[in-house]
């Protein structure tokens, strides 16, 4: 390389014939860091240049692949595993439904891959500061003229011999240098003036985003439908007759699934308790039930081992402890008795916690009063 | 009609006369290097004002909620629906001129492909502001339409067909804009070289990503086209389709037919090219691109808006037969109430404008003018709009329950927000006229005669 | 204008192992179909309607593309346009072929039972139309406006032959023309009139479409078979190169796409709406046995031959190709056994019953097409766009 300046020597071509013949005659020569411009394809240019075929569509391939089968295993678990829900009556996984969605993104990844690896990979680009780059060379061949440019660092390169051979083909040949400013070119990351839009940037990103989401969604119209008119519970309506917001069921009517609880407050806990059975079996699901409902309700004041220690303490009257052997000696049916209709200052939970789920709640307080008094028998 | 002259051992010319590529380069590049016509700022006034309307209406939806518009119970599907369908249906036209006939080869496609993709985007554009505002509050729409992990634990609904809808238009939209800039690179690359000015010239300049027209890059990129043309021929097809399954999963008598998705198809290609064929014809002869978008390829159009019309009016038929045929009563009367019911206007303006009218088009007098050309195309679109008022507003207005019957009366602001899409296409239409190449060079210089090596053929017989 | 170098091969009767391989199918099948109407006709007639629709694709779908080359403007395919023109001239065989099934309409279609029609609505209200007079004035005015248009674009091209008159393309043009919408109309009334009118409570709209497009795909699978087969042994012209083989490949691969989309749209519709009024014919064919029949025949109709021929290469593949086209003409018989068999049982059968009919039908098309090659042209050669064709690349 006898000029280090020199990017490549090049000619030019008025015809797709003389290209085709130039590019073979480059290519016999024996040169292999060349290309060839043209404004548009030019039919059989691959096989003069004699290019391998394009791996490109191994790219697609992958990615439809890849798309596909993430997407059927996505929608899979989403509707089957994670979140399931019954849709117009069919099963959890109704893989027809999610064919549709299936396919749109194994193309939406092939295409995008594609493309991708086509810029990325296999052109290097983006890259506009090429040395081609606005000169006369590149602006005859994105119009109307054909173009063969040989590489000055090309192990056979000889500047004459290239030109040489050009010239034979027929070409205008022209040298094509580095430009000053491409050789000195360097990138100044760290310059005060990027740093400080990468700065701003970021600044206005998140300004934006908190005003956004913090202060305009909760403008109107944005936030209407926090205020529009409906009839909240304990409050006054102007709607209905009767003032009330909340409404009563209507007359003579009962819920279903509801049946009358039959004693009251003045009923002895241990007393009507014996006339009732525990319906449910203590298996592992009701235990888990009862404690949720236990920690919910009842561990406030009873504690969350039921010692009546919770942080409730000093500030209310205390509950006693549901391990004293009056409690535990009570029938299943005493305790549900004093959680539906309440004892001293304890109110009713009837209506927070659910008739099955009293009774789990007392499996539950069982089992904790039978850890709490472990015997020996209890570990066999 | 002199049948004789016709030479079937000669392909039609796709570019007329004996341009050479420079010639090319300065009459695509022509709007864009001078300064725009006074009409096109009259134009320009008009879309804008149209989009104006439209503005405003958005405003006030968005302001007092959907209950702006005419829709009700039973009737809860309106204009929103009816325009995302016409708009998504004009938005099936270009991808297919340019990936269907390129794959089969039809080269006259080369003139019209460019500009044909661009109206593709703009329309889904214009569709995609229905779908998203008929949601009522679209600023929250991503917790439904996107599946993000969320605080919330829930996930879409993957077997509701308007969440197929979410993926199947973003999907098109994506694949369309990706293959659309593809296309435009190397012209991209072109009007870098041409430019003068430093802004103009740096935009194009970054726009165009580097292209230097690399032979070694362009072996990659046309298999990248031919790949890209693959995928975006069924998706073309499944869009459509998918739309039509919003309707078609339904139990309503009037949606549920299993010959929707192929008929929302040809009803889409057909309304696209109708659009398409307007805008061509005014581009053609107000920049005088007579030479590059040549007579027969409006022929050629016509021909298709015919085919694709006669099967819009099977589908008709062949629907109106199978409601009788199935000896379902409720089938039956949604069929006969859309033609004699209080709609029949509607469905009588429909089945006028998509098959009567159409059928002009088998005299080749009329397939090669240009008037008749354009006036027909607007009575397509025409028609194509009042297909998807007959499909959503007639089967709902009459429900199961006479006692739920209704009807549906738009409201102005209805007719706004119509208005403001039109503005909307227009308006990117005119920009892009001026901004970016109508006609894509690259292609059309390639299929210019001598611009092919002779043993492989040239132009006029290649292909 | 320089050329490809090009003979033409116009005057090539098929190869001597072909036809008597033809021959001794439409024996072999004749005779088991004769031992099978002896043995058990109610089995008989329903695979004799199998092999009468099969012979109905491959034949209207010969004319279908021979009017789509016209209409399109094709020239790819015009050396080859010949096979096409040779299947559309089975159509009055075709018509021979059905003839015996008219007589046995009562064991095909319930709805021609006078009494399940008395006892039964909604056959009562579609008795109008399905009523065995109409029904028979169908069938004929279909096969015979079939047979009709078959004779009139043949005698056009061969009479190209000898007088090179590009006024004969112009004419076969406005056929076509005229042919394709009448086409649209005439396969869906024969499709539901043979096929979905087998259960009469069903319906579709979409069902004609889903037929047609079985028939442009066996059809297309033939002519492909015979094209690469006899351009392999130098038919045709000297030098079919790849640019041919890929684009029948290609019009394959869409097709068999096509067939895909419109199979999954009528499933998907009737699946997702789930209305007893449709989804008894899925349903019928999703148990005892059947829903293997399903499954076979999306994996072999669809998902085989697409990756047989979802690449640029595997489409230029000259024995891939017959493996293919071989592949997709012989599930065509699947589609129509499962499209008409669980009407007649309610599991899947399978004996010398359904191999008759199928041996018949095939052993037709190939003697069809030897007495044809013998007699006429194989190549159009006074096609005007011959040699575009010809010199097609891609």
């Amino acid at each position: 390389m006898a000029d280090t300046n020199l990017y490549a020597v090049t000619a030019l071509f008025r015809t797709p014939d003389q290209i085709i013949a130039a590019a073979k005659g480059v290519k016999e020569a024996g040169y292999t860091r060349y290309d060839v411009h043209t404004p548009y394809p030019v039919h059989g240019m691959d096989k003069a240049m004699g290019l391998p075929e394009t791996k490109l569509g191994f790219v697609t391939l992958a990615a439809g692949i890849m798309g596909a089968v993430g997407m059927i295993s996505f929608a899979s678990w989403v509707a089957a595993v994670d979140y399931p829900q019954v849709i117009g009556g069919k099963p959890y996984w109704s893989w027809p439904a999610f064919v549709p969605v299936t396919y749109e993104i194994a193309v939406l990844l092939a295409v995008l891959l594609t493309v991708g690896a086509m810029i990325a990979f296999f052109f290097k680009f983006p890259n506009i500061s090429h040395p081609l780059h606005d000169t006369p060379y590149m602006k005859a061949v994105s119009s109307d003229a054909y173009g063969v440019a040989v590489r000055a660092d090309d192990p056979k390169f000889d500047e004459k011999e290239v030109r040489d051979l050009l010239k034979r083909l027929g070409g205008e040949v022209s040298p094509v240098e580095f430009s000053e400013e491409f050789r000195t070119f360097r990138p100044r990351l760290f310059e005060p003036r990027f740093l400080l839009l990468l700065a701003g940037v970021a600044l206005v990103s998140a300004g934006g985003g908190y005003v956004t989401w913090n202060k305009l969604m909760f403008m109107p119209p944005f936030d209407w439908m926090m205020m529009q008119p409906k009839a909240k519970p304990q409050t006054v309506s102007t709607f209905y007759a009767d003032g009330f917001g909340m409404r009563l069921p209507v007359s003579g009517t009962v819920a279903r699934g509801f049946t009358l609880y039959p004693y009251t407050i003045t009923d002895r806990a241990d007393s009507v308790g014996a006339l009732m059975v525990n319906p449910l079996v203590p298996t592992a699901t009701v235990l888990s039930r009862g404690k949720q409902k236990y920690l919910t309700y009842c561990s406030p004041c009873h504690g969350n081992a039921g010692r009546g220690d919770s942080r409730m303490n000093g500030q209310f009257p205390n509950p006693p402890t549901l391990h004293s052997d009056k409690v535990r000696q009570w029938p299943d049916g005493a305790l549900f008795h004093v959680m539906t209709v309440g004892q001293n200052v304890m109110p009713s939970y009837q209506y927070q916690i659910s008739r099955e789920d009293r009774w789990a709640v007392v499996h539950y307080v069982r089992t904790l009063q039978r850890a709490l008094n472990a015997q020996e028998s209890d570990l066999q | 009609m002199s049948v004789t002259t016709i030479d079937y051992s000669k392909e039609a010319p796709v570019v007329e006369g004996q341009p050479s590529l420079r010639g090319l380069d300065d009459l695509i590049a022509k709007p864009i290097d001078e300064f725009p016509h006074r009409n096109w700022f009259i134009g320009l006034a008009i879309t804008g004002t149209m989009l104006m309307i439209g503005a405003v209406s958005l405003g006030w939806l968005l302001w007092k909620g959907v209950g702006v518009w005419g829709i009700n119970q039973p009737v809860a599907w309106g204009f929103d629906v009816v325009n995302f369908v016409f708009w998504v249906g004009i938005g099936h036209a270009g991808t297919l001129i340019s990936a269907i006939l390129f794959l089969l080869r039809q080269r006259w496609r080369t003139g019209i492909a460019r500009f044909a993709e661009a109206m593709t985007l703009f329309a889904v554009l214009c569709a995609v502001q229905f779908v998203l505002f008929h949601t009522g509050r679209p600023w929250i729409a991503a917790i439904w339409l996107l599946p993000y992990p969320n605080q919330h634990g829930v996930w879409v609904n993957f077997t509701s067909p308007l969440m197929w809808d979410v993926f199947a238009v973003s999907t098109y939209f994506t694949v369309s804009a990706v293959f659309w800039y593809i296309g435009l690179i190397p012209d991209l690359a072109t009007l870098r070289d041409r430019a003068k000015d430093g802004i103009k010239k740096t935009v194009y300049a970054v726009l165009s990503l580097g292209w230097r027209f690399s032979n070694r890059h362009w072996q990659h990129y046309e298999r990248a086209y031919l790949i890209l043309a693959g995928f975006a021929t069924p998706l073309v097809l499944s869009v459509h389709t998918i739309v039509s399954f919003d309707f078609a999963v339904s139990v309503l008598p009037g949606w549920h037919t299993t010959i929707f998705p192929p008929y929302f198809v040809a009803g889409a290609i057909f309304s696209g090219f109708a659009m398409v064929q307007n805008v061509l014809i005014v581009t053609r002869t107000a920049f005088k691109f007579e030479h590059l978008i040549t007579l027969d390829t409006i022929e050629k159009m016509n021909k298709i808006i015919l085919v694709t019309g006669t099967m819009v009016g099977y589908a008709y038929s062949m629907e109106f037969f199978i409601a009788w045929y199935s000896g379902n009563l409720t089938e039956k009367f949604v069929f006969i109430n859309r033609a004699f019911g209080p709609y029949w206007w509607a469905y009588w303006i429909m089945f006028t404008c998509n098959v009567f009218t159409p059928q002009l088009f088998w005299f080749k007098r009329m397939r090669t003018s240009l008037l008749v050309s354009f006036i027909l195309a607007i009575f397509v679109n025409i028609g194509m709009w009042f297909e998807r008022f007959v499909i959503v507003v007639t089967s709902l207005h009459r429900d199961f329950l006479p006692s739920s019957w209704g009807m549906f009366v738009p409201t102005v602001w209805d007719f706004g927000l119509l208005i403001g899409s039109f503005g909307l296409f227009f308006t990117l239409v005119l920009l892009f006229i001026k901004f970016l190449p109508a006609i894509a060079m690259s292609e059309i210089k390639a299929v210019v005669p001598g611009s092919q090596p002779a043993h492989h053929g040239n132009g006029a017989h290649h292909g | 204008m320089n050329h490809h170098d090009t003979t033409l091969v116009p005057n090539n009767e098929l190869p001597a192992g072909a036809v008597r391989t033809g021959w001794i199918l439409t024996a072999l099948g004749a005779a088991l179909a004769v031992l099978s109407y002896l043995t058990d006709g109610h089995r008989a007639a329903f695979n004799h309607l199998i092999g009468f629709t099969f012979l109905a694709s491959v034949s209207v779908g010969g004319l279908f593309f021979v009017a789509l080359e016209y209409i399109a403007g094709a020239v790819w395919s015009t050396p080859f346009r010949r096979l096409s023109e040779f299947l559309a001239g089975l159509l009055p065989v075709t018509l021979l072929f059905g003839l015996p099934l008219i007589p046995q309409l009562h064991t095909l279609f319930h709805w021609s039972h006078a009494d399940a029609v008395a006892a039964d609505p909604i056959l009562q209200a579609k008795a109008p139309y399905l009523n065995e007079t109409f029904f028979i004035v169908r069938f004929a005015v279909v096969l015979g406006l079939w047979s009709l248009f078959a004779w009139l674009f043949r005698r056009n091209s061969m009479k190209q032959d000898a007088d090179r008159d590009q006024r004969h393309t112009t004419t076969n043009i406005k056929l076509a023309a005229a042919f394709i919408p009448l086409f649209a109309v005439t396969v869906s009334v024969f499709s539901m009139d043979w096929l979905m009118s087998l259960e009469p409570h069903w319906f579709s709209t979409i069902f004609g479409i889903y037929y047609f497009t079985g028939t442009a795909i066996t059809a297309l699978a033939v002519v492909t078979y015979a094209m690469v087969s006899l351009s392999e042994r130098g038919y045709f012209f000297a030098g079919v190169r790849e640019d041919h083989y890929y684009s029948f490949g290609a019009l394959l691969f869409g097709l068999l796409s096509f067939w895909a989309y419109i199979a999954f749209s009528q499933f998907m519709l009737i699946w997702y709406a789930n209305l007893p009024e449709e989804n008894f014919w899925f349903i019928a064919r999703w148990q005892n046995g059947w829903e293997w029949v399903s499954i076979a025949l999306v994996v072999l109709h669809f998902w085989l031959p697409y990756f047989m021929l979802v690449s640029r290469p595997s489409k230029m593949n000259t024995g891939n190709l017959k493996r293919s086209a071989a592949l997709l003409v012989a599930v065509h018989f699947l589609d129509l056994y499962w499209l008409a068999m669980p009407t007649y049982s309610k599991t899947p059968v399978f004996g010398y019953h359904e191999l008759a009919f199928p041996l018949l039908a095939v052993g037709i098309v190939i003697a069809g097409l030897a007495v044809q090659m013998k007699r006429y042209n194989s190549v159009p050669v006074g096609d005007p766009k011959l040699q575009r064709g010809i010199d097609f690349t891609l």
